[in-house]
């Protein structure tokens, strides 16, 4: 129906019809699909979230006498610098070297600050050679006196993403935000409607080649991104987890720090705000009807961040309507939601863009090639030893309590034993609480009696079929030093000791 | 009325709290508390009709009284209206507007925290 070349000469005459992909989805409520089809030339997209695959290329220039970079730090975050001599690449999630300062400051907040044109201090340690003699430098710079920094973001813009919960009792600390117990939050990180790769789910004019919006200046998709997956599950055409990714590149030097930030996921880490928009021409009925696409007809899964393993449990399935609506309902109770990228900021992206096309400023491009839309899988990581279950550790026989049992009683098992935690179970040997020597100490202090007093209630346990590598981090987490573990009725089974973790792992690495 | 209390040393162990409640017509309600032998400090929400009499009280006794209009403080520089503190706060202060824009009820938040230890740019800080 209307080709790029068309829509190009339409926006040099300056009477290109631009939307965005939120008004799109307005205007084609009331009109027919061909008409709209017709009239509208360009819908733009936009997205602002933490995008953790983002980064940098450096080439600082040749300093005299020339140096050879072996390892390079930007203010105290390292750049990995294994290329020709004065070429670097500094991730966004990179954490300071500086262990005081580690998350707080990393690879996307250097990225930022360059941005921002302030001053960065480099310092770069060599091997020396013939020809690059210098075996050190320290020197600052700023964005504007450095040869090139080209920012290439291997994925980015992820087709749909996931919405995350927490089933268990503990707050989590994840990349989708902070997570509170038995289900108290749910988030979530897609634009919904005004997200680029649901406006063109099956990469119609999407491909390498395609100028966009990134970061405020006009950038490129170089083509898919890492994990790009073209499989997933789809209703009305778009998919419902995780699918399309991009790589994309643009000129860090032309960028505005309204369109990059860096930000730390508490407890996860550092990781680059990035906003991308990208115009999509309207070049047939087909490519309209998926840029009208509304929040309620984009579905998305929210998964159990509390079962930290590659495959998730699903909670439920939902929209991006009722995650926006801010409540959604999770076994029968309301639950807040939250939004993890910036939907003000999208929105921004995506008008931002129109008006460069509208005043003539950005012309679409054809891409050289579009993005693959079927047969990509995302293979898994095999470990090649499988994961050691708590239900394969050699085990003490349990030794356990009750709690009705005396103070005195509990105290002589535990030195007899030569343990410092018991589990309290109940008469079918579920499990009701733990004790530990410190515990009978204090009730001996404070004359308490009876074992039901000075119990602990809420007690962190270890499941058998969980891989132990996670109880270790449990343990570690909670500053805990032992956990009983049960099987799937709560009935105790044993106990796991910080002790026998290190044993285990130990033992794992020298093999 | 929300307030900060410090409290010095010499005074930790005195009851004057409990005494303004029962002088008193007020309505207390202590958001935070965070006392230990060495002195401290609560965070409270003081009204009723005796409110300023239990204030000039409180101070007689020893304990400085620094009333706050703002609980927290969100930097509007730094936020990026990621939303990410929205389903944090216990008590629905935080709330995304129709245009968007990220916006903290001063008046219903109790300075627990949350949404400070959790906003990704440290946008959000305690009003002390
Ligand atoms: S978490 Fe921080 S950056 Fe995000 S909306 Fe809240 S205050 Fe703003
Ligand atoms: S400090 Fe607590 S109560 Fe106040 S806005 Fe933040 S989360 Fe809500």
């Amino acid at each position: 129906m209307k080709t790029i070349e068309e829509i190009n000469q339409k926006i040099k005459n300056g009477d290109a019809v631009v939307v965005t992909a939120a008004e799109m989805t307005l205007i084609a409520k009331d009109k027919d699909i061909k008409t709209v089809a017709e009239e509208i030339d360009v819908v733009t997209t936009g997205t602002f979230g933490a995008m953790c695959s983002s980064g940098v290329f450096f080439n600082f220039g040749h300093s005299d006498p020339p140096i050879k970079m072996n390892k390079t730090y930007l203010n105290g975050v390292e750049a990995y610098s294994g290329l020709a001599a004065v070429d670097a690449y500094l991730g966004a999630t990179q954490p300071n070297h500086d262990l005081d300062i580690g998350l707080d400051y990393g690879g996307a907040h250097v990225i930022e600050d360059l941005v921002r044109g302030k001053e960065i201090n480099l310092m770069t340690e060599a091997y020396g050679t013939d020809c690059y003699p210098l075996k050190k430098i320290k020197a600052p710079i700023t964005l504007e006196n450095i040869n090139q920094a080209t920012m290439v973001n291997p994925r980015n813009c992820y087709q749909n993403y996931a919405a995350a919960t927490n089933s268990t009792q503990e707050t989590l600390y994840t990349y989708l935000g902070t997570l509170l117990p038995n289900y108290g939050n749910v988030t979530y990180s897609s634009a919904g409607e005004l997200s680029p790769l649901l406006n063109d789910p099956y990469f119609q004019t999407i491909g390498i080649g395609t100028r966009i919006f990134l970061c405020g200046s006009a950038g490129y998709i170089i083509g898919e991104g890492t994990q790009h997956f073209t499989e997933a599950e789809r209703h009305h055409g778009v998919p419902i987890t995780p699918s399309g990714t991009l790589m994309l590149k643009g000129d860090l030097k032309k960028m505005d720090s309204d369109f990059v930030r860096g930000a730390t996921m508490p407890s996860y880490g550092p990781t680059l705000f990035v906003g991308a928009g990208i115009p999509i021409p309207i070049l047939n009925e087909d490519i309209a009807l998926r840029t009208s696409i509304s929040d309620e007809d984009i579905g998305c899964k929210i998964f159990d961040y509390g079962v930290p393993r590659r495959t998730r449990p699903v909670i439920k399935e939902t929209n991006y309507q009722e995650l926006k609506s801010g409540k959604i309902e999770i076994n029968g109770r309301e639950v807040p939601t939250s939004p993890l990228s910036s939907y003000k900021r999208a929105v921004k992206v995506a008008e931002e863009l129109k008006k460069w096309i509208q005043k003539g400023e950005f012309l679409l491009s054809n891409p050289v090639d579009l993005l693959p839309n079927k047969g990509q899988l995302v293979k898994p990581l095999n470990i090649i030893k499988p994961p050691k279950m708590v239900c394969d550790i050699e085990r003490k026989p349990v030794i356990i309590t009750h709690p009705t049992d005396p103070v005195k009683e509990v105290a002589k098992k535990l030195v007899d034993n030569d343990i410092n935690h018991l589990p309290v179970v109940d008469k079918n040997g579920k499990l009701k609480g733990i004790v530990t020597s410190w515990d009978i100490a204090d009730a001996v202090a404070r004359g308490k009696t009876k074992l039901e007093e000075v119990m602990t209630k809420k007690v962190i346990i270890a499941r058998e079929d969980e891989p132990v590598d996670i109880i270790a981090r449990r343990i570690d987490k909670n500053d805990i030093s032992g956990l009983p573990i049960i099987d799937k009725d709560n009935k105790v089974k044993g106990m796991i000791t910080a002790e026998d973790i290190s044993r285990l792992i130990g033992k794992k690495n020298n093999k | 009325m929300k307030a900060w209390l410090r409290f010095s040393t010499s005074i930790v162990n005195k009851s004057v709290i409990s005494d303004i409640m029962k002088l008193f017509d007020i309505d207390f309600n202590i958001l935070k508390a965070d006392i230990t032998p060495r002195g401290g400090k609560m965070l409270v929400e003081i009204d009723g009709p005796q409110a300023s009499e239990s204030i000039s009280y409180m101070e007689d006794k020893g304990i400085e009284v620094t009333p706050i209009l703002k609980v927290v403080k969100k930097d509007t520089d730094k936020c990026l209206e990621c939303g990410a503190c929205v389903s944090l706060c216990p008590v629905e202060a935080i709330s995304i507007l129709d245009d968007w824009d990220i916006d903290i009820d001063n008046q219903k938040c109790i300075g627990c925290g949350f949404c400070i230890s959790s906003c990704p740019t440290q946008a959000i800080a305690l009003m002390e």
